[in-house]
């Protein structure tokens, strides 16, 4: 039995709309499907994003944490620096004050130094004028006195042309008893009063010149010095400079010192052996 | 450590005497020679560890003596101050043609000598 035409439209509709239906929810579905497939990705890239957040802020914590460590340590170090400027400005004043201790050790190093070279300079001037005395006083002997008198003059005050006088009261002048360096027959006599030499005989004065000039020869005016020979006041001769060694610049207060121990001290040598030359004559005789 | 020898060298009795007694101060032991001839044979014997020696002496003069001091191998390396009574250019130049080491110029300078010696010595 055929069915109706009606019916059959009516089936064939609803067959239609089932499929449609079945169509749409297919469709809703896959919509769906994919909804909740963005969905899960969403949430999948969201809970990454908040683990990435939180780590981030682990991060921002760890870090907080290391700033407040460095303030902590900055603060630690600059009170180190501070004690270290203060060490470093102890430091500085000690170097100053050691410094300054130094230099005056130096300072009195270079015045002990001095005072030793100025005591070895007196020594020496005592050793010259003990020597000196010493010789003077060794010996009897008239050739020894002379030799030492001219020693004296050559090696202690300085000079190789020099002439010793003895005064002949009688005759008034002096004569030339020992030289070194000049021509002994240009300088035999000397009359007293006449010439450099011969007023030192007759004033008793002694004729100091500076002594730094270099005559051309052995002149009585360009005598360096001449100095008398005294015994209880009275002139019994002299000594005449004529000249200096070149090296030699002058007198110094030595050298005067010597001018007046060879001015008694020989003078009274020189006296000593006549006498002693007279003692063995009369014993002789 | 033993004392350093010293030899002085001079006809002079008058220097040998302010030679001693400037180097008295020091702690040095002093022989003397009279001449140059005998300075080389006392050398010889005493071995000083410097002399110190006048140019014009009877005998043999400071720069011969101290050619011969040169010439000989157990004197030859002992210094030589030389005294010379003049410190002119030539004078000098022979005393250093002659060995000598250093030189001084009468009137002996007391700090002067010990200052050349102690240099010399390496006090």
């Amino acid at each position: 039995m055929k069915k109706p035409a009606a019916e059959r439209t009516y089936v064939r509709k609803v067959q239609e709309g089932t499929r449609k239906y079945a169509r749409d929810l297919m469709g809703e579905n896959d919509r769906l499907r994919g909804l909740i497939a963005a969905l899960e990705s969403e949430r999948v890239r969201l809970a990454e994003r908040a683990r990435s957040v939180e780590h981030i802020l682990q991060e921002l914590d760890l870090l907080r944490g290391a700033v407040s460590n460095l303030e902590r340590e900055k603060l630690a170090v600059q009170v180190q620096l501070f004690a270290a400027r203060e060490e470093l400005e102890s430091h500085r004043q000690e170097r100053e004050r050691l410094e300054q201790q130094v230099a005056d050790v130096e300072k009195e190093s270079r015045r002990f130094a001095e005072q030793y070279v100025h005591v070895e300079a007196q020594n020496t001037n005592l050793a010259n004028l003990y020597v000196a005395s010493y010789r003077l006083y060794g010996t009897l002997d008239r050739q020894e006195v002379l030799g030492a008198i001219q020693e004296i003059v050559v090696n202690l005050i300085g000079s190789e042309e020099l002439g010793v006088y003895e005064l002949e009261p009688e005759e008034a002048t002096l004569r030339l008893v020992a030289s070194v360096g000049i021509d002994p027959t240009a300088h035999d006599r000397v009359a007293v009063g006449a010439g450099r030499i011969g007023r030192v005989a007759a004033t008793g004065e002694p004729d100091i010149g500076g002594g730094a000039e270099v005559a051309a020869r052995a002149v009585e005016t360009d005598l360096s010095a001449c100095i008398p020979l005294k015994l209880d006041g009275r002139v019994i001769g002299a000594i005449a400079l004529f000249r200096l060694l070149p090296q030699k610049n002058g007198f110094e207060s030595v050298d005067r010192e010597l001018f007046d121990l060879l001015g008694t001290h020989a003078a009274t040598a020189l006296y000593c052996t006549r006498l002693q030359e007279r003692l063995e004559a009369r014993t002789r005789a | 450590m033993a004392n350093k020898k010293i030899l002085l060298v001079d006809d002079s009795n008058t220097i040998l005497m302010v030679e001693k007694m400037i180097l008295a101060s020091e702690p040095y032991r002093l022989v003397t020679a009279g001449n140059g001839a005998q300075a080389v044979e006392t050398a010889a014997v005493e071995r000083p560890d410097l002399i110190l020696m006048d140019v014009v002496m009877p005998t043999m003069d400071g720069f011969a003596a101290c050619r011969a001091l040169r010439a000989r191998e157990e004197t030859r390396a002992i210094p030589v101050i030389m005294v010379t009574t003049r410190g002119e250019a030539g004078n000098v130049e022979r005393g250093f043609e002659s060995g000598c080491s250093e030189y001084i110029t009468k009137p002996i300078n007391g700090p002067e000598l010990l200052a050349k010696i102690r240099n010399l010595l390496g006090d």
